[in-house]
């Protein structure tokens, strides 16, 4: 047994069945409660700071529904449940779908939720880089109030996020897409799909109504720097132009520039490039329908 | 302590757990012992079973979450997938030491349950997170296989 096995011995469990009461257990317990959805994380990390684990599956917070207004996915939605949705099953949001799929195995999924994916903040968090790509922002419910935080401002290091002790995520809210958007999720580990992502690149394009010109970009990308990251003056040289030879190529070189890779800085630096480029290239074909030379 | 209850293979069985009690040490707790302990992080896949149907890593499930549940292990009765998957990992071979087997017959039965004609891809796939150290795995997927092409 080791030492963290004697150490984690909370002594609280609770399974409200509503928003309010989860949070007033939030508010009760502090720094010493935690939420436990599907417990792959909270069972597995052991702190022993908790005393309390406020489970929150009973809070209805399982769904995934589109509608004029976008997307909006409970957090408590099973990595799973999104992996086999029909909603995410084609188009732009299908890269939701294939993030969920590369966490963990099959066994986790069916447990972990995309709310505990993003709450525990690592920095190789597979989920984020789809849901930064896509522009998701998420709601995040107190006792006294509910706010609506942008995805790019949650992560503030590793496994740190900008969510109080009294907060609980209900939901990850995307915006409806434009009209010809492209987007695409790559990653690369270091032997089999259970590792964790090595480098993990998401790239979405919006294009013009002659799919000519980039009108919009984002590019985000997991396991290259603290926190899962944008890669914004990349995005920024995409903006405006029109699609030629060459560009992807020049904007993949600054994307690999803007990552703060720790560990094997080199070859992370590097396959950012690559990845940037492959997700680039795929988000822009899925619009013109012409596949550029390199594209996966 | 708390008295709860969980169907585990279609009978209600009572015992007292804690807060921080995980369903795989009530399953053993209470001689269900097929259910294996490996690392007991989630990682390795020894002690999977079906709760409300779906492979999950027991070690990460508390009991308290699973009171009032179903949970099925290799040991329930009358399921014809589960006995024909047992009778091919004999003829397969696909057990050496057989720890990891319990679990990785449940995850076949979770993935026939779900896919009843899964490609050696799909089979591999589902197996990703059952850990076994003597077969290289071959033989597994060649038992599920002949299963998913016998099965009815």
């Amino acid at each position: 047994m080791s030492k963290a096995d004697n150490l984690f011995r909370p002594t609280q469990y609770f399974r409200p069945t509503s928003v309010e009461e989860a949070v007033r257990l939030l508010v009760e317990y502090g720094e010493k409660g935690s939420c436990i959805a599907g417990g792959t994380d909270v069972l597995a990390m052991k702190d022993p700071q908790i005393e309390a684990l406020i489970d929150i599956t009973n809070l209805g917070l399982n769904y995934i529904k589109s509608d004029s207004q976008g997307l909006r996915i409970g957090a408590t939605t099973t990595l799973a449940e999104i992996e086999a949705s029909p909603v995410l099953s084609e188009g732009p949001y299908n890269i939701i779908a294939q993030a969920a799929h590369k966490v963990g195995t099959p066994l986790i999924r069916n447990l972990g939720t995309i709310g505990g994916n993003l709450c525990n903040a690592s920095p190789s968090a597979d989920t984020a880089a789809a849901l930064l790509a896509l522009g998701a922002k998420l709601k995040l419910v107190s006792a006294r109030k509910s706010r609506d935080v942008p995805l790019d401002e949650f992560f503030v290091g590793p496994f740190r996020t900008i969510k109080g002790d009294d907060e609980l995520l209900t939901e990850i809210v995307l915006p409806p897409l434009a009209p010809r958007t492209g987007t695409s999720y790559q990653w690369l580990t270091k032997i089999s799909t259970i590792d964790e992502s090595l480098v993990g690149v998401a790239a979405l394009v919006v294009m013009d109504d002659k799919a000519e010109i980039i009108k919009d970009a984002r590019i985000a990308l997991i396991s290259v720097a603290p926190t899962p990251m944008r890669a914004r003056k990349a995005e920024e040289m995409l903006r405006g132009k029109a699609v030629r030879d060459g560009l992807v190529e020049e904007v993949a070189k600054l994307v690999a520039d803007e990552t703060r890779p720790r560990s094997k800085p080199d070859y992370r630096r590097d396959m950012s490039a690559v990845l940037a480029e492959h997700t680039l290239k795929e988000a822009i074909a899925q619009v013109t329908g012409s596949k550029l030379q390199g594209a996966k | 302590m708390r008295e709860i209850k969980i169907k585990v293979n279609d009978e209600w069985v009572t015992g007292p757990v804690k807060a921080d009690t995980t369903l795989l040490r009530f399953l053993r707790d209470n001689s269900f012992t097929e259910v294996k302990k490996g690392c007991g992080e989630g990682d390795c896949g020894a002690c999977t079973v079906l709760l409300d149907g779906k492979a999950v890593t027991s070690c990460l499930v508390l009991a308290l979450q699973a009171e009032g549940r179903e949970v099925s292990t290799i040991k329930k009765k009358g399921d014809q997938l589960l006995e024909a998957l047992k009778e091919a990992f004999v003829k397969y071979e696909a057990a050496q030491c057989g720890f990891c087997s319990p679990g990785m017959i449940i995850t076949a039965r979770w993935l026939l349950s779900e896919n009843p004609r899964p490609n050696r891809e799909g089979i591999r796939d589902a197996l990703s997170g059952n850990l076994c150290r003597c077969t290289g795995y071959q033989k597994i997927v060649d038992a599920i296989e002949y299963v998913s092409m016998e099965a009815k």
